[in-house]
């Protein structure tokens, strides 16, 4: 795992942090260290702040954690208080570190790039200042009080024949091999005579100036003196682990990828980051975690050991063979029979499974860092990394947070954090699961974030900071890409953007078919924001506002008053064109706190929508009354949700008279949502009542399939695509036929694919987010009436979701929207 | 007299103090060129008036923490030296003492006020002595503790914690500096009056005019 230590620079001066970072940055080129500044109040003023060095630890912070360099007076204090600043997760992972800042920010680059923890790290960055000490101490060469004061057991010498020398990297090798030998070796350069310095401590070896063709010296004692020499004999002969040829980035290496499902289009390159912290096996609020029976802990844990071979499985799957090789090491650690034991053991104590298992895989840990053995001392971040992440498993989810910069990597997303979601901060989202019609897929388009979905668990094995393309517009997903595929991706967000330009410029025309039909396209939009957008991607009205923005999150319902206001600040942010206002649609799965609901079994077949405005009369009049109040001012369309009988429409509709009175505003259209089989195959009965019934596709389709969207498991199954699907979407255009007009409003609306389908099933109005108007304009000008009818006559017929997918790809091309 | 200090208050309190720090500024700086560098008035200035620009834009929270947090926070984010961070410090810990809440009674105010010391102790790691804003602060929340515990009224008390934070200021001049940018001075910093003390005996004498009913009349 190439996890490295953060590095934050503190200084009173930014030009003088920056030079030091540049400095650092030229002893390791290329070395993926995440360094941070946060100096000066701006360019010029000199100055600290606590507030600017606490958002620089977040934005590097990871599993190794921070350390945090400083120079004098409130620099110090200002990190102090950053510090405090923190969430409890990010502080414990931070170290304000003494070190001199230019000194000590090299040599804390220098051992971060070799992947040393964060107490090595800092300990190097304290001893920054050894090697000038020791230059300016005594002339140069003169040796310094050797600490190898006996005769020495070895002695030897090596020419070092890297190209740059006894550099970083393989000083780093040096130290690494070295590392529990029992034995104390000292080495100098020999070539210019310099000081004996340990062999152990990486700055004071960078500080020998070795360069390729020097001479090193290297004197040893002990009982291993003779293993040492013969190791850096070894190292010194291997070119110390460098390439012998020119230093290339070895072409032709294979870049994991994965093929995820299109959530939304666009295309992000970034490291990635978590919204959640990794549990730490030293936590010490892990004993808190409350005490079920020992049996329950017991299948706690098989349950996350489980979990986490599954992901380890997956991620496999996209590795090379050697990057596999580490993650074999892992699978081994979960049937490992004395880790195992011991946490067996421990919970039959009656301890629960999460401290248990931290408290065994600590130990284990330790006993490796304390092995001789480098190979096997390396183990133990083997056993640390593993026993997080099964740790993760076993505690509760915590709450998530979205802040770093990047591209957000997490399981699923809930609408919320869906919504919160800021385009300027996650550059990308990956998610393990979900799905591209899931709710958090739709928000995320909204956004006009590139997102794919249904990735798999796998993505979880990815160290925070690895670096991944994604193109959400094709699902693909490239795991630490090269300078070509980079590249690739870049192109092609280039050739979208130019299209888009294109497609843009004819938005604002009506979208006719090539034989002549005019179809409506409305966007979705339910803040002035959103409507204001749609205006500008030339949507021929807001054919979905949904109201519930308006009661959400408060206790008590808005009167009529803000109710109007509301609705007539969207209809203005949209020019006073027509808005289409849906009654509040919500039901028991997200009840309102003054509208107290039973805990139903089934919410998605409880009271919702229409059923609960006519149950709960007073909440459904008032927002009538707002919308009949607005509908005398602007166009307005008012449209009730879940309808599933006709008794439900006449009711609604005799409300909304009463409301109305006898003066009926002019323009005011009423329609229905056809979410429910039911109300498709009724379009005949229910259209008399209604000016237009607008399909919403992902809820027809989560009912003609019973496959929630929300389920993973069974999400798959909900496919607009479905035969049934197209079926019911005809039956409610042939029902409507001559009566009123029919509108396709969900998701499936907005895929390009579907724009033929849906016309040639009789379909003359498509509502969509109001970035996708354009695009949805565009295709259907590439449509014929004839030609779709024809092949929705065809999908129809077809026996599955894929095999219609088949029809609509070998159509004749007739646009360039297809992908 | 009321004995409730309200968010009101508080703000008043706290652009009071903005205000009599830029009215200072001058003596302040020219307090620091003698012995530190010379950036105490107006880093404080600067620090305060981006306070006084949360405070002023309406969105304050009602509530006394979070006023108070927002409060330090803009301070933190603008002073850029020491005092930055010490006094965001102290800020940020009344804020913690006294919670969600409208109103502070005046031993919720002393305890919010020990907090604040605490934390600059913490931060500062200075003591009483050193030539630093803690020889006017101690007193300060030490003679307010004293008089509330007394059964003093409690204007009386925030009038004998302003008189012992600007005694403290004065006692400063013949000390040693023995932290920050002037103790790098040594016995020259002797004889000259403390910046941080200074500034310290000006917030809670705008504590006092501020916080008792009719005192705050120009």
């Amino acid at each position: 795992m190439n996890s490295t230590v953060g590095i934050v620079v503190v200084s009173h001066s930014r030009p003088l942090a920056r030079a030091a970072v540049a400095l650092a940055g030229q002893m390791t080129p290329g070395a993926p260290v995440r360094v941070a500044v946060a100096a000066g109040l701006d360019e010029e003023t000199l100055g600290t702040d606590a507030v600017a060095i606490s958002e620089a630890v977040t934005s590097v912070d990871g599993p190794a954690g921070v350390l945090v360099l400083m120079d004098l007076g409130s620099a110090v204090l200002s990190a102090e208080l950053a510090r405090e600043l923190l969430d409890e997760g990010t502080r414990r992972r931070v170290l304000l570190c003494p070190a001199p800042l230019v000194e000590g920010l090299v040599a804390a680059v220098v051992t971060a790039a070799g992947g040393a923890g964060l107490g090595e790290v800092a300990a190097e960055a304290r001893n920054g200042l050894a090697g000038k000490e020791s230059q300016l101490s005594g002339a140069p060469g003169r040796p310094e009080t050797p600490a190898i004061s006996e005769v020495p057991a070895a002695l030897a010498r090596f020419v070092v024949t890297p190209a740059h020398g006894l550099h970083a990297r393989p000083a780093a090798r040096l130290v690494t091999r070295l590392r529990g030998i029992e034995a104390q070796v000292e080495i100098r350069n020999a070539t210019t005579g310099s000081a004996w310095v340990p062999a152990l401590s990486l700055t004071r070896l960078t500080t020998l100036g070795v360069l390729a063709g020097h001479e090193i010296q290297a004197r040893a004692t002990g009982a291993g003196a003779q293993i040492a020499l013969e190791r850096i004999g070894s190292l010194a002969a291997g070119n110390f682990g460098e390439p012998t040829g020119p230093a290339v980035d070895p072409a032709g290496r294979q870049e994991p990828s994965a093929h995820a499902s299109a959530a939304s289009p666009g295309i992000a390159i970034g490291p990635v980051h978590r919204a959640t912290p990794a549990p730490r096996l030293d936590d010490p609020g892990l004993v808190d975690v409350l005490t079920r029976t020992p049996e329950l802990e017991q299948r706690a844990l098989a349950t996350a050991l489980e979990a986490v071979r599954h992901q380890i499985t997956g991620l496999k799957g996209l590795l090379t063979r050697d990057e596999a090789e580490i993650f074999e090491t892992h699978l081994a650690l979960l049937d490992d029979p004395a880790l195992l034991d011991q946490t067996r053991a421990r919970i039959g104590d009656g301890r629960p499974a999460a401290p248990a298992w931290a408290a065994t895989a600590r130990e284990t840990a330790d006993r490796f860092d304390d092995l001789t053995d480098a190979y096997l001392a390396a183990r133990a971040a083997d056993v640390r990394a593993v026993g997080e992440q099964v740790l993760a498993h076993l505690l509760p989810p915590v709450e998530e947070t979205f802040s770093g910069p990047g591209i957000l990597l997490v399981e699923d997303l809930t609408p919320a954090q869906a919504a919160t979601l800021d385009g300027n901060i996650t550059h990308g989202v990956v998610m393990a699961a979900g799905s591209p019609s899931g709710h958090a897929a739709i928000l995320i388009r909204a956004r006009g974030i590139p997102a794919v979905a249904g990735v798999g668990a796998f993505v979880h094995q990815l160290p925070e900071g690895t670096v991944v393309a994604l193109d959400g517009t094709t699902g693909e997903l490239v795991i630490d890409p090269g300078a070509d595929t980079r590249q690739d991706f870049l192109d092609r967000a280039e050739t979208t953007r130019r299209n888009g330009e294109v497609t843009l410029r004819q938005a604002h025309s009506p979208a006719v078919t090539r034989d002549g039909v005019r179809i409506t396209v409305g966007a979705n939009a339910s803040t002035p924001a959103e409507a204001t957008a749609a205006r500008a991607r030339g949507a021929d009205l807001i054919s979905l506002v949904r109201t519930e923005f308006l009661f959400l999150s408060r206790d008590t319902p808005p009167d009529v008053d803000e109710q109007e206001a509301a609705y007539l600040d969207l209809a203005d942010a949209f020019g006073g064109e027509r808005i289409t206002l849906r009654t509040l649609d919500v039901g028991g799965d997200k009840p309102l706190g003054y509208l107290p609901m039973p805990v139903e079994a089934n919410p998605f077949l409880g009271v919702r929508g229409l059923r609960l405005g006519l149950r709960r009369p007073a909440i459904l009049t008032d927002q009538l009354r707002a919308i009949v109040r607005v509908a005398r001012q602007t166009p307005v369309s008012v449209m009730f949700p879940m309808v599933s009988t006709l008794g439900e429409l006449r009711a609604a509709r005799e409300l909304l008279d009463e409301v109305v009175g006898p003066r009926a505003p002019v323009g005011l259209r009423v329609g229905i949502m056809v979410e429910v089989p039911a109300a498709a195959l009724k379009a005949a009965v229910l259209a008399p009542y209604a000016d237009f019934l607008s399909i919403g596709t992902n809820d027809l389709t989560q009912y003609t399939l019973a496959a929630e969207r929300g389920n993973d498991d069974v999400a798959a199954l909900g496919d607009p695509f479905d035969p049934a699907v197209l079926q019911l979407i005809r039956a409610t255009c042939d029902g409507a036929a001559g009566r009123a007009e029919v509108a396709v409003c969900g998701e499936f609306a907005a895929d390009v694919r579907a724009v033929p389908l849906l016309v040639g099933l009789g379909v003359r109005e498509l509502s969509v987010t109001p970035r996708s108007v354009p695009d949805i304009k565009q295709a259907i000008r590439a449509t014929g009436l004839g030609d779709s009818r024809e092949l929705a006559a065809r999908a129809r017929e077809q026996p599955c979701a894929d095999t219609v997918r088949e029809v609509l790809r070998s159509r004749p091309s007739s646009g360039s929207n297809q992908k | 007299m009321s004995e409730i200090v309200d968010v009101t208050t508080l703000r008043s309190w706290l652009i009071r103090f903005a205000g009599d720090v830029e009215e200072h500024a001058a003596q302040l700086t020219e307090l620091d060129s003698a012995i530190g560098d010379a950036d105490h008035g107006s880093n404080l200035t600067r620090g305060l008036k981006a306070m006084v620009s949360v405070l002023a834009d309406g969105t304050t929270p009602p509530s006394i923490g979070p006023m108070l947090k927002q409060s330090g926070m803009a301070l933190v984010s603008s002073v850029g030296g020491a005092s930055g961070p010490l006094y965001g410090t102290f800020f940020l810990r009344m804020a913690t003492s006294a919670g969600e809440c409208d109103a502070l009674g005046p031993d919720s105010l002393a305890a919010a006020f020990r907090a604040g010391l605490e934390g600059v102790l913490a931060r500062g790691q200075a003591v009483a002595g050193d030539k630093t804003m803690l020889d006017a602060l101690i007193p300060a929340v030490e003679t307010l503790e004293a008089a509330l515990n007394e059964g003093r009224p409690f204007g009386e008390a925030l009038k004998a914690s302003a008189d012992a934070a600007e005694a403290g200021r004065d006692a400063t001049t013949p000390m040693l500096a023995r932290k920050g940018r002037a103790s790098y001075l040594g016995e020259r910093s002797v004889g000259h009056q403390d910046p941080g003390a200074t500034s310290t005996a000006l917030l809670f004498r705008a504590a006092a005019n501020t916080m008792i009913d009719g005192e705050d009349n120009q």
